[in-house]
């Protein structure tokens, strides 16, 4: 039965012009970004920093114009040459046998690019051997390392009601999530949602929410809401529960989009009732996925809730900071050891639950 | 028993899969049908059951017209109708014995089912049923660490706490190797002449037609072009269902 071999065939050839006619313009496009990039971080990181020693040298927005003035007049001499890195990653050149691709000139225009934004990176982070190692500096640095390992026990109580706030804390944003999520993931799964042109405009409307509020920190919702409910728990909840909600809806709609039709035709087939075609079709392909994703969330928001305690989210965090604003390093040196134990004690513990519902 | 009349279906991007085929099934019989690759075969089965809604033309069930039927209607009809899938379509995780008792949902309260409360008339029924596939002792495993040899028995007996009149079978055996499809056939067989139930099968190999089927349609395009006796499917009828190059590959 090999009748079946051209079926793709045909129309394969209709929009090849335009095709190779987009990809030229991503090339080009690509090519006038990196030199553009190239020839400014050259002139005023390398040259004129490094070499010229100028701290504060002069920056006029007609600089970058100048630059990518510069830059297209090198990509359209260079775009006809074997050097077009954008050429190369639209996978417009014919390989060459007898050249590696390692060995390729545009490689090679790629290694220099590493160089150029490596050294520039490296004086823009600020990098200093002589600080790391100035005396007062590592003076410094002994004082505090032996103050926090000696950690002042006075406050272990406090300190461990603080922990427990933490992760109760984080339990609740995960539990508060966990229906919402559960409720808007139907809606953010592309293979439940394609059915009309309505079903399609809810399912980008969702996933477009779905994807601002996850792209938006903890940490910035935690300080939006430690000014609107006030400083404390609450608000280190509300951060997380936010996150968590977008995070676990994103996670659980991929488990629902990679479920097999299988059992849910076989299950339609024997004249089920729609709600028992869910249950019995649906439900066991995702009940142990979003039972994982849901503890390993957990886990990961006590982590943030630590980290949120920082801007006033409460818990843990919120006294780490304190003490260390009070330049009270013994203590600090407690909060550290017990936040570090909570992380290893959830770690291990969700992993291992992880492995056992496998 | 059941009657198709002119059915066409067209898919939503365009594809026209079936281009007016009629045929009546008699009660009893083995029917399989035939064709090429993408000739309709599937399109076809899942018309019957529904899970496809046909474009045109009729299709009628112990004289009732189902073609439009949905609801309650269409789940009763479904519950006549049981079907098995190339791919077994087991429910993941879940005991033999659960998979089985899922044929008798369309019979079991939405809450009882959901509470897994099945009557012990169904449990009864169940365990028979894995008893008759040669499954025996194995009721409580997770049916998704069964070969694939089982686990196809396991859809059958599934399909038969139904109390299917019809039982349509896509492709049962296509992803068993040789010994296997034959037992599985064998079983397929037993429930047609033992339990009376009509079978509708899909295959593709020639020798297993000739050996099962009571009676042969052939798909072709989406049209039916043969309508006979296994037996009577020689050479020339062989070219014009697969093509002039096709070569007859047996399986034993
Ligand atoms: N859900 C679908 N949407 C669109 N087109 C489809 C769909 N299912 C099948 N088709 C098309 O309908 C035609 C018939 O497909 P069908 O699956 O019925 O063939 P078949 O005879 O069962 O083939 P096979 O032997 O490969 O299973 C094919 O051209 C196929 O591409
Ligand atoms: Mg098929």
């Amino acid at each position: 039965m090999t009748t079946l071999v051209q079926d793709a065939l045909p129309g394969e050839n209709k929009g090849a012009g335009y095709k190779k006619l987009k990809k030229t313009v991503r090339a080009f496009g690509i090519d006038l970004f990196i030199w553009s990039y190239m020839i400014l971080a050259s002139w005023k990181i390398i040259y004129e920093k490094i070499f010229i020693g100028d701290r504060y040298a002069t920056f006029t927005w007609n600089q970058p114009l100048i630059a990518l003035g510069l830059g297209a007049l090198v990509t359209l001499v260079l775009f006809f040459t074997r050097v077009s890195i954008g050429k190369a990653v639209s996978g417009l050149y014919e390989s060459r046998p007898e050249r590696t691709v390692l060995s390729e000139p545009y490689t090679i225009l790629g290694y220099v690019l590493l160089i150029v934004t490596f050294v520039s990176g490296i004086f823009i982070s600020q990098v200093s051997i002589t600080e790391f190692l100035s005396a007062s500096g590592l003076h410094g640095a002994r004082r505090i390392f032996t103050a926090l390992f000696n950690p002042n026990f006075a406050i272990i109580e406090q300190a461990l009601f603080a922990a427990i706030e933490t992760i109760y804390m984080a339990f609740i944003a995960t539990m508060l999530a966990l229906p919402m999520a559960f409720v808007i993931a139907f809606f953010a799964a592309r293979n439940l949602m394609n059915g009309s042109k309505l079903t399609m405009a809810i399912y980008s409307i969702v996933r477009f929410f779905l994807n601002v509020s996850r792209s938006i920190e903890p940490l910035v919702w935690a300080i939006i809401f430690s000014v609107w409910v006030g400083i404390g728990p609450f608000a280190g909840m509300l951060a997380l529960w936010l996150h968590s909600v977008s995070s676990l809806s994103k996670l659980y709609s991929e488990q629902i989009e990679n479920i097999s039709n299988g059992p849910i035709e076989a299950m339609t087939a024997t004249g089920a009732h729609p709600i028992q075609v869910i249950w019995f079709g649906v439900v066991p392909q995702i009940v142990l996925p979003y039972l994982s994703f849901t503890i390993y969330r957990w886990d990961i928001n006590v982590r943030m809730a630590t980290v949120i305690g920082l801007v006033g989210g409460g818990g843990i965090g919120t006294m780490l900071m304190q003490y260390q604003g009070l330049a009270k390093w013994n203590e600090v040196g407690l909060l550290v050891i017990i936040i570090a134990a909570i992380v290893w004690i959830m770690d291990y513990l969700s992993s291992k639950i992880r492995e056992a519902i496998k | 028993m059941l009657n198709v009349k002119d059915l066409h279906k067209k898919y939503p991007n365009g594809t026209h899969a079936l281009k007016g085929v009629s045929f009546d099934v008699t009660p009893g019989e083995f029917l399989v049908v035939i064709g090429l690759s993408g000739s309709g075969k599937s399109t076809l089965l899942r018309c019957i059951n529904r899970l496809h809604e046909p474009s045109h033309g009729s299709i009628s069930f112990e004289g009732n017209d189902v073609t439009h039927i949905s609801g309650q209607p269409l789940r009763t009809l479904r519950s006549n109708v049981g079907m098995i899938f190339q791919h077994f379509n087991l429910i993941p995780r879940k005991t033999v014995m659960t998979n089985v008792l899922s044929g008798s949902l369309s019979r079991t309260g939405i809450l009882k089912s959901i509470f897994g409360l099945f009557t012990e008339e169904d449990k009864e029924k169940a365990k028979r049923f894995i008893k008759i596939v040669g499954l025996e002792g194995k009721e409580n495993q997770r049916a998704d660490n069964l070969s694939g040899g089982q686990q196809q028995r396991v859809a059958i007996a599934r399909a038969l706490m139904q109390n299917p009149k019809v039982l349509l079978a896509d492709e049962p055996v296509a992803s068993l190797d040789p010994a296997t499809s034959h037992s599985v056939m064998q079983y397929l067989k037993k429930v047609n002449e033992e339990l009376g139930v009509t079978v509708i099968c899909n295959l593709h190999f020639l020798s297993l037609v000739r050996q099962y089927a009571s009676r042969v349609i052939a798909l072709k395009g989406g049209k039916l072009i043969y309508e006979g006796q296994p037996l009577e499917i020689d050479e020339n009828w062989f070219k014009t269902i697969y093509g002039e190059e096709a070569v007859e590959v047996t399986i034993d």
